[in-house]
């Protein structure tokens, strides 16, 4: 019983940060079919500038985080206007900015190697305790993820639902033709998308070296990650990412119980492939198939 | 009678490749203007070339008086050119309502979206009752419904449906003319491409016949009925 206690109070913690990493990559693949390689940079990025801010600016928490969201989210912002505007004509606009963005995130996590240096760091976000139930014991830091992760899930909800800007994304992502048909202008929806995208990519970054502490490459595995669970709920699905996201969090750990740590990743790319030769358009994707 | 929609010497396409070569169309106040002519003649190109969903290369487009071949497809929306386009496009994960209220997108129409909404409702009372149904799981005749009725939330000056009865049963076919012979006795602009050249013919003001990109023929729906050559040279029935 404490066993699974521990199993689900982990795995919802980590399934909580990767689907924050996931709606981001889910949205901007949904709305311009960009597969966005420099994420795992953004993640990094914002870690970095909540360290920052707290440390060296000396901004209370909540600022350091809205920093990281605001850097990061300009990030995305750039990301758009420099690299995939200017490609989205192109007929191989999705191989051309995948490649792009690869590039952009090499620059990105350099810059962040050369202000901030290769040791890893702490991130001073972070809060002490812990709540004991039964003979378990869950960290409040945990608790707080959690915490953050659905109310920023149900905010994105609130947002893609009921508001003019999330009726025109939804609308994008579903049929772009048809989109610009009813006034909506796709240019627009891509940079908020891709904002969105990159302030949501601060958060799961500060939860992520919240626990696992800072490093310039940090970005590179929940990257990974982020886009196998897009690649398992159907590329661009965004409630499909949050669902699929916190299932792998529950499997991972309870693969890291009963195997051990190192078996985590291999196990789950194996469940993957089983799912794309069951599903080849993941689990709650339509028949649309990408091939890169 | 005054121009609404005037095309002059407008060529577009896609890439390297021309579609529409120098055409030039007039579609009056109040009247309904059919092209027709075979497929992949650049019926279906022209329209989006007008609605601005692909580029004009050279000639003008003007809309009311204002000229509009540069504009973006949002914009041509806003100056209130509607396009319902081949295939309905529809939000397949949204409501048959949420679709219908995509239509009124823009300010000036969501102003009046419940006063549209039963215009539409009236209109297409099969709407009505399936408005709580999500788009990917109509009929192909609801699916129509939900295209034109989107394309009307928006108001407009101008209503351009792409092949209103293409893939369509006979008597789904009969409802969607019924629908778009209340829309022209209503007064509305549209234009209108169609495959079947002789059903809209019945109907139509004025009729052009693009073939290979630029117009064979032009004249009214009547004179089309009693050319029989034509028909038969371009449309071989």
């Amino acid at each position: 019983m404490d066993v699974l206690v521990q199993i689900i109070a982990s795995g919802l913690t980590l399934g909580a940060m990767y689907a924050i990493s996931t709606i981001g990559l889910a949205l901007v693949y949904g709305s311009l079919n960009m597969l966005n390689m420099a994420h795992g940079a953004l993640l990094a990025l914002g870690g970095y500038v909540c360290l920052y801010a707290m440390t060296v600016l000396g901004f209370p928490a909540v600022a350091g985080v809205a920093m990281a969201m605001a850097v990061c989210g300009i990030a995305g912002l750039l990301i758009y206007h420099l690299a995939a505007r200017p490609m989205l004509a192109s007929r191989n606009f999705e191989t051309q900015i995948f490649i792009a963005t690869i590039g952009i995130g090499a620059v990105l996590e350099n810059v962040i190697l050369r202000v901030f240096g290769p040791q890893p760091v702490a991130q001073p976000l972070k809060v002490d305790g812990a709540v004991i139930i039964g003979s378990v014991y869950v960290p409040n830091q945990n608790i707080l993820i959690l915490g953050v992760a659905v109310l920023l899930m149900a905010v994105v909800a609130f947002v893609l639902n009921r508001t003019r800007m999330g009726r025109a994304i939804r609308a994008t992502a579903q049929n772009r033709d048809a989109a610009q048909l009813m006034g909506i202008r796709i240019g627009k929806v891509y940079a908020q998308v891709l904002m969105i995208s990159g302030a949501l990519a601060a958060v799961s970054g500060i939860m992520i070296s919240s626990l696992s502490g800072l490093l310039p490459n940090m970005g590179g595995d929940p990257m990974l990650k982020a886009f196998v669970i897009c690649v398992v709920a159907g590329l661009g699905n965004v409630y499909g990412a949050v669902a699929a996201a916190i299932v792998l969090g529950l499997l991972e750990s309870l693969i890291q119980y009963v195997f051990g740590v190192q078996y985590s990743f291999a196990i789950l790319l194996m469940l993957v492939i089983a799912v794309l030769i069951w599903r080849p358009a993941g689990l709650f994707g339509r028949t649309q198939v990408v091939r890169m | 009678m005054s121009a609404v929609l005037d095309l002059a010497g407008v060529s577009s396409g896609y890439g390297h490749h021309l579609v529409i070569r120098d055409v030039s169309l007039r579609v009056e106040e109040g009247t309904l203007a059919a092209l027709v002519g075979p497929n992949g003649h650049g019926k279906t190109t022209l329209l989006r070339t007008i609605s601005g969903l692909v580029r004009v290369r050279s000639g003008t487009v003007s809309f009311r008086g204002r000229r509009i071949e540069t504009l973006r497809p949002d914009e041509t929306v806003a100056a209130g050119i509607i396009h319902v386009p081949q295939g309905d496009l529809l939000f397949p994960d949204m409501t048959v309502l949420e679709n219908l209220r995509m239509g009124a997108y823009l300010p000036d129409a969501a102003q009046r979206e419940s006063q549209r909404l039963e215009e539409v409702f009236a209109l297409l009372p099969k709407l009505k009752e399936r408005q709580a149904q999500l788009a990917s799981t109509l009929s192909g005749g609801e699916r129509r419904m939900v295209g034109i009725g989107r394309g009307l939330m928006a108001g407009g000056n101008i209503l351009m449906l792409d092949e209103p009865s293409l893939g369509l049963a006979p008597i789904v076919i009969d409802q969607i003319y019924a629908v778009i012979q209340s829309l022209k006795s209503s007064g509305r602009t549209i234009l209108i491409v169609e495959e079947n050249a002789t059903r809209i013919a019945e109907m139509a003001d004025v009729l052009h016949l693009l073939d290979n990109g630029s117009f064979a023929w032009s004249g009214s729906g009547s004179d089309f009925l009693s050319s029989p050559e034509i028909i038969a040279t371009y449309l071989g029935a």
